[in-house]
């Protein structure tokens, strides 16, 4: 369980995450979405115990970030923004020694080591050295490393990047079988549809959190539902439909369409029943019911502008600490 | 600090060492060097007879080992003069490594994932630190007990004990462990500042100029070897030294500036 409430970050003048509060319940994907330089990246390593926090405070699994950073970073995975792989050794070197320093020692080591090159499908490279590794499979060793302590919270950062499109699924439902598992995980990306079809949450960010709903939530956000409404009518009866339900209080607008009608509404698990109702009252024959939803994409994109980058205010520092280039 | 984060990064930073022959050829071939030539000069001298004028010259030398013949003396002189450089294979072999691990860490950004582990910066420096010493510190040894052992083979035991003696058994024991330490936290120091090894090296190499001009003025003040007394004040000198770079340097091994600096 991830507790955040009003967490902020500042490299000098620069204020690169603020006022930041949400949860993340065990068991539960929350998508990160945002430009480059939103702050996902610098959440992500306060998060981890990595960078410290300016303001705000958070609590992973009960232990509070700061004083508990330690226990906190051995109960955390971290898939960085770059593999950041040791070339010069083998895939399973390099696990072990992640291993090693998550406190894994002798057969439960060497258990992990295996069981997470299998996991990844990379059981048959695992003594080769990792410079010669596509990017692909760098990425799958640095999943592997993330995820060989069995740790309770778990942050990705754009997981499936470089991967094929086979490799990415393999990631996806591996991340879905974590979820299961009660894990609580933070997914950073830009993948709009990676974020949509893996999170339970998402959270739009730039430098502070726009707005956390579920996909289908965020996808409502600030418009109306347009409700589609196919009929076995003609064309008279359907204008007739449409005049009846103009005046009922639930109804926006409506209009007709070939085949049938659509419906501006509110909310519409809360609307879709009356609409219903009433239609069927009128005498109308449904053949069906559907949500014509804004795309993720256009949500994102009203919410954090077409220009999408944050150069106004990313760190000096920012190249190597990410926040500019925060994936 | 717990021992076995120190070891496991101790252990790959060593398996990085070894799967690089060419840094592996930069530990040991300098301390060849500095062993081979006055071993050679011992060799030639132990094969021709020394001319008297000649010796007249040097006569300054030869005084100070009044218990050996003036042909033996030489070579002794010879011997002990040059050791001084071996105090050279801990100035730069551990700088080289040192630098090469952090600005290669640097280079593939690997350093993040390691500090989102439990291990502590001072666990992390520690593995790093020794294993980019240890070559060095191993090389030293290895090449003055050859050393010793060549020359009294070469020409006469008496420069086995003139090698072996208790001033150098403490210099090797003290001063090159400590200027092993000197080097490496220099050299991580220096790393965090620049982004490639070799300006990180160049600049980090001007720790052996001093080191070379104690050399250089032991010989022009007429002195064979060190004195057990210029040891240890080179052995506190080095230790104020390390205290100098670990007090300039403490801003750069906590966690977020190794980070927000390092990559």
């Amino acid at each position: 369980m991830i507790e955040v409430r009003g967490l902020a970050k500042r490299f000098g003048p620069v204020e690169a995450v603020k006022d930041l509060t949400f949860t993340v319940g065990d068991g539960e994907i929350f998508g990160l979405l945002g430009p480059n330089g939103a702050g996902k990246t610098t959440t992500v390593r306060m998060l981890a115990g990595l960078i410290v926090p300016s303001g705000g405070a958070a609590a992973i699994n009960g232990q509070v970030l700061g004083r508990d950073s330690s226990r906190i970073r051995a109960l955390t995975g971290v898939l960085t923004e770059s593999p950041g792989l040791h070339d010069k050794l083998t895939a399973r070197q390099n696990l072990a020694y992640y291993g090693r320093l998550y406190g894994l020692r002798g057969a439960a080591l060497h258990r992990a080591v295996d069981r997470y090159l299998g996991v990844v499908g990379l059981d048959g490279m695992g003594d080769r050295r990792v410079a010669g590794f596509s990017k692909g499979m760098r990425q799958k060793v640095a999943i592997a490393r993330a995820l060989l302590h069995e740790p309770e919270v778990i942050y990705l950062d754009e997981p499936t990047s470089g991967l094929d499109p086979s490799a990415a699924k393999t990631v996806r439902d591996f991340v879905s079988t974590l979820r299961n598992a009660g894990r609580s995980i933070v997914i950073c990306t830009h993948n709009l549809d990676e974020a949509e079809r893996l999170s339970d949450r998402i959270g739009i960010m730039r430098g502070s959190l726009l707005m956390v709903n579920t996909p289908a939530g965020l996808r409502r956000h600030g418009r109306t539902a347009t409700i589609r409404v196919e009929l076995a009518a003609s064309d008279g009866e359907t204008r007739r439909l449409v005049e009846a339900l103009a005046p009922l209080p639930f109804v926006g607008a409506a209009r007709t369409e070939p085949g049938g009608l659509q419906v501006e509404v509110g909310d519409p698990r809360r609307d879709n029943p009356e609409l219903v109702a009433a239609l069927v009252a009128q005498g109308a024959r449904i053949i069906a019911v559907s949500e014509e939803a804004a795309s993720l994409e256009e949500v994102y994109l009203h919410l954090v502008g077409e220009t999408g980058e944050r150069d106004e205010d990313a760190p000096p520092s920012a190249s190597a600490d990410g926040a500019r280039s925060a994936a | 600090m717990r021992p076995g984060y120190i070891w496991a990064v101790f252990g790959k930073e060593w398996s990085d060492i070894r799967s690089n022959r060419l840094l592996l050829g930069a530990v040991v071939l300098p301390a060849v060097i500095f062993a081979a030539i006055p071993t050679g000069l011992v060799a030639f001298i132990q094969g021709h007879e020394l001319d008297p004028t000649q010796l007249d010259q040097i006569k300054a030398f030869v005084q100070q080992f009044p218990n050996l013949s003036p042909k033996l003396a030489t070579q002794g002189f010879i011997v002990t003069n040059f050791m001084a450089y071996f105090l050279l294979i801990p100035a730069m072999v551990p700088m080289a490594l040192a630098t090469q691990s952090v600005i290669g860490e640097k280079q593939a950004r690997s350093l993040e994932p390691q500090l989102a582990t439990p291990v502590e910066v001072p666990e992390l420096l520690a593995g790093k630190t020794i294993a980019a010493a240890l070559p060095a510190v191993l090389a030293t040894w290895g090449v003055y007990i050859a050393y010793g052992l060549v020359n009294g083979w070469i020409a006469e035991p008496a420069l086995t004990r003139l090698v072996f003696s208790t001033v150098w058994i403490t210099a090797m024991a003290t001063l090159v462990p400590l200027i092993c330490l000197f080097s490496v936290l220099l050299g991580i120091v220096v790393s965090s500042r620049v982004s490639d090894a070799r300006t990180a090296q160049q600049i980090g190499g001007f720790v052996v100029l001093p080191i070379i001009g104690v050399a250089v003025a032991q010989f022009f003040g007429g002195q064979a070897t060190f004195t057990l007394a210029q040891v240890i004040t080179g052995d506190l000198v080095v230790l104020g030294l390390i205290g100098v770079v670990l007090a300039i340097g403490s801003w750069a091994f906590d966690r977020e500036s190794i980070l927000t600096r390092l990559g």
